[in-house]
């Protein structure tokens, strides 16, 4: 059975992007739009994986991880940041807060599917 | 203090509000305008991207059945394959290149806010906001000049510490991958 991805980002154009990615590779993908829609979105079904942006609104990439990761059915599930963030002291703060590793944007569809892969297999 | 300067003053300020406003407001009408046009630009691209993509996949799938058909030598389909593999490389480099349109809008949501904080930066100077003293008041005067630039120094030194650069991409090539 394929895997489930939850992606969040306030990016139309860029949730596209990942979903025709990660679809292509065979992943069941989940959109969010922002990290309120992604928390709950996460509530309703637990997925594989969270690829989620950092900046968007109502609710930021960071505080989405620190709700996931007091969930119980979230605190071994892989999260992945996906970013245009690439500063060193926004992946501490990611680290921190409990993600397991950061994408910067733009992405190679091709690294994130082998990216995906290493984590979830 | 003749009263002519104290009115030339009021003038002064009242002109850079006013024409700032006026720039400002022609900036920010030509960035939505940008904005629009990326977001349409990108709406197409995806539509037509997609569309390409399940036309060259369908088209594989019956070159596929059509060499198994016909026992086509593995050899013969090479240069097929290569073709493939090239298709394969250049969706991969469309699909980065595609991802401009969220960098550009973050930086575009950037540059508006900072047209907001402009804004909100020259309105100390708009002379209905500010009472002049009286041409003789010098110190009036001096203390009332003295508290617009506290103003205006810290309203640009609060629009700078709400405005954090999060694109710094100066290019499309993709960004760097960190696993913890």
């Amino acid at each position: 059975m394929a895997k489930t991805i939850l992606t969040v980002d306030d990016s139309g154009s860029l949730r596209a992007m990942v979903a025709f990615s990660l679809k292509a590779a065979g992943y069941q993908v989940v959109e969010a739009v922002d990290g309120q829609d992604g928390l709950s979105k996460a509530k309703e079904k637990t997925v594989d994986l969270v690829l989620t942006d950092q900046n968007m609104p109502i609710m930021d990439g960071l505080t989405l991880i620190r709700h996931l990761r007091g969930l119980g059915s979230y605190q071994k599930v892989p999260i992945l940041m996906l970013t245009t963030e690439s500063s060193d002291e926004m992946k501490a703060k990611g680290k921190a807060a409990g993600a397991n590793g950061w994408l910067v944007k733009p992405f190679d569809p091709k690294r994130l599917i082998e990216v995906v892969q290493k984590v979830i297999g | 203090m003749n009263p002519m300067p104290v009115q030339a003053l009021k003038q002064l300020l009242t002109g850079v509000s006013g024409h700032g406003n006026q720039h400002l407001s022609e900036v920010e009408a030509d960035l939505q305008q940008t904005a629009l046009l990326l977001s349409e630009a990108i709406e197409t691209l995806s539509a037509s991207f997609n569309a390409i993509h399940a036309a060259v996949a369908a088209q594989q799938l019956a070159l596929d059945q059509l060499l198994a058909a016909q026992g086509v030598q593995a050899e013969a389909a090479q240069p097929l394959l290569q073709l493939r593999e090239e298709i394969g490389a250049q969706v991969g480099s469309a699909i980065t290149a595609m991802q401009f349109q969220d960098m550009t809008s973050q930086l575009i949501g950037r540059m508006l806010k900072r047209i907001d904080g402009l804004r909100d930066l020259l309105a100390p100077l708009e002379n209905g906001q500010t009472a002049m003293p009286r041409a003789d008041q010098h110190e009036a005067l001096s203390l009332l000049l003295h508290d617009m630039h506290a103003r205006v120094r810290d309203k640009s030194q609060a629009l700078n510490g709400g405005l954090r650069q999060s694109v710094k991409q100066q290019h499309m090539a993709s960004g760097d991958v960190e696993l913890f």
